[in-house]
């Protein structure tokens, strides 16, 4: 009989006994528990449904980046607490830094494994050096990929009430900024604080090649021309995400935190490191 | 003799036009021009700080009463210079290598200048080059650097080390913020100071210059 537990069991019965257990531990699939930003969404879908691993998901909202990093963590922090650790072996991290939203971020039972990344666009682009040269050399671009187009709003009451330009007084609309500070302030101030075309000259749409048309990439082009801005079409690379869950953790790429401790910047080119939670 | 508490209160509120017209009588009557700067200009930029720290003012108030500052101060710098008022120090801005956030540079700039510092604004996407050689040809007390991104943050710590090869840069201080930059981060590269907002730049900026506040 093949040994008992889903842990060693063949992906199909019928197999003699020691072949089962010669093969046991390649045939092992681990359970991971994935905790991603849901600018991942149809990247994560794919990546879950190739991988050998048995991983169970929860996606969080976009809106969590406009917000204080201490509440962005509050949120994750409760995402992955809420996790019943006793059915998993780890859990994996669909966020990068993102502006420190997820420093402090704390591994209770089990460990976390979280990608050594600035943003999300390491992960669209495979790996962080690519970024980083990209990054330098185009220092206007804004990057665009399905996730940032279908989910790219804050749609939930209370995020947009914690959003920084909500607290900041900066999501005011024209005529609001006319009647409290006059026609001539508003007019300075929505140069200063809303017109995007100031600083950015590029849209670049990195393509996955997951999506099922062109419309993606069509849209970014004619935003772009509508802004007098720059296009470019950059091919994606899924190949880290799947590294993500696949369990390829390499030190260099990914951060594994063991229970007890949490994640904080380096302030460098590793990005993040481990410290023993208080 | 204008009261010029009125160009405190333009300030404040942000009526730029009244600030300037107010600066220009206060010219023409022959007021010291020092006296106004330190008077009425400086405390209601503080006063603005103040109100911005406390949570009255948020990012446009504070905005608009530096633009009411600058616009008065326009007038009132040439008048400094004549008389040769030195400013509180000489202070070059600007946001680091690759990073195109520029709101809170701006503010900062706008807050230091309304503290009576001299500002050279140096934009964004800065090289450490850049910092040094403009600090050197203005004879800066100070380089402030900004940054949004985490990932252009370690362009911080090659300003600072930069400014510590230079032998032109003398005593040249460096203060650092931006939303992912902390103190720990600040102690971590060796910048001389940090602050977490634009009012409190202005007290670190005093504090490494060795002035003390209007």
């Amino acid at each position: 009989m093949p040994k008992s537990g889903d842990d060693a069991a063949p992906p199909a019965g019928g197999q003699p006994e020691d072949k089962v257990a010669c093969a046991a531990p390649e045939w092992r699939r681990r359970k991971l528990h994935l905790v991603s930003c849901e600018i991942f969404f149809r990247e994560m879908c794919l990546a879950l449904s190739r991988t050998p691993n048995q991983v169970d998901a929860a996606f969080l909202p976009k809106g969590l980046h406009d917000i204080a990093p201490e509440k962005m963590l509050e949120h994750v922090q409760a995402a992955v607490d809420a996790i019943k650790f006793e059915n998993y072996e780890a859990v994996i991290i669909g966020y990068a830094l993102c502006n420190n939203g997820l420093a402090g971020l704390t591994a209770r039972e089990i460990p976390l494994v979280m990608p050594r990344a600035h943003d999300c666009i390491t992960l669209f682009l495979g790996s962080r050096e690519r970024y980083q040269d990209y990054f330098f050399k185009n220092p206007g671009v804004y990057f665009k990929t399905t996730g940032w187009i279908e989910r790219n709003r804050v749609d939930d009451g209370e995020l947009q009430q914690l959003s920084i330009p909500n607290q900041q007084g900066m999501n005011q609309t024209y005529e609001e900024m006319v009647e409290k500070y006059g026609a001539d302030n508003a007019e300075f101030l929505y140069t200063q604080l809303y017109d995007h075309t100031r600083n950015y000259s590029k849209y670049t749409y990195i393509e996955m090649g997951l999506e099922q048309d062109a419309n993606y990439k069509a849209q970014t082009h004619d935003e772009a021309k509508e802004r007098g801005w720059e296009f470019e079409n950059v091919e994606g690379d899924i190949s880290m995400i799947q590294r993500l869950v696949d369990g390829q953790w390499a030190s260099d790429e990914f951060l594994v935190v063991p229970p007890g401790h949490r994640l904080t910047p380096t302030g460098d080119e590793t990005i993040v490191r481990t410290e023993k939670a208080p | 003799m204008t009261d010029l508490s009125t160009l405190y209160d333009a300030i404040l509120s942000g009526d730029h036009k009244t600030a300037r017209s107010l600066a220009q009588t206060a010219l023409d009557e022959n007021t010291d021009p020092k006296s106004i700067v330190d008077k009425y200009m400086i405390p209601a930029m503080d006063e603005a700080g103040r109100r911005f720290e406390a949570n009255v003012f948020y990012v446009p108030e504070l905005l608009i009463a530096a633009r009411a500052m600058k616009a008065a101060m326009e007038l009132i710098r040439p008048k400094l210079l004549e008389n040769h008022v030195e400013p509180a120090g000489r202070v070059v801005v600007g946001t680091v290598q690759g990073d195109l956030h520029d709101i809170g540079k701006n503010l900062v700039a706008s807050m230091l200048e309304g503290g009576g510092f001299e500002v050279i604004d140096l934009g964004v996407d800065v090289s450490p080059e850049q910092y040094v050689a403009a600090a050197t040809e203005h004879g800066a007390n100070l380089i402030a650097l900004s940054a949004l991104l985490t990932t252009t943050m370690p362009g911080m710590r090659a300003v600072v080390d930069l400014v510590k090869q230079s032998p032109a840069a003398g005593d040249l201080k460096v203060m650092i913020g931006g939303a992912p930059i902390t103190q720990t981060y600040a102690d971590e590269i060796g910048a001389d100071g940090f602050s977490d907002n634009a009012s409190g730049a202005v007290n670190e900026a005093r504090r490494l210059v060795g002035v003390t506040a209007a």
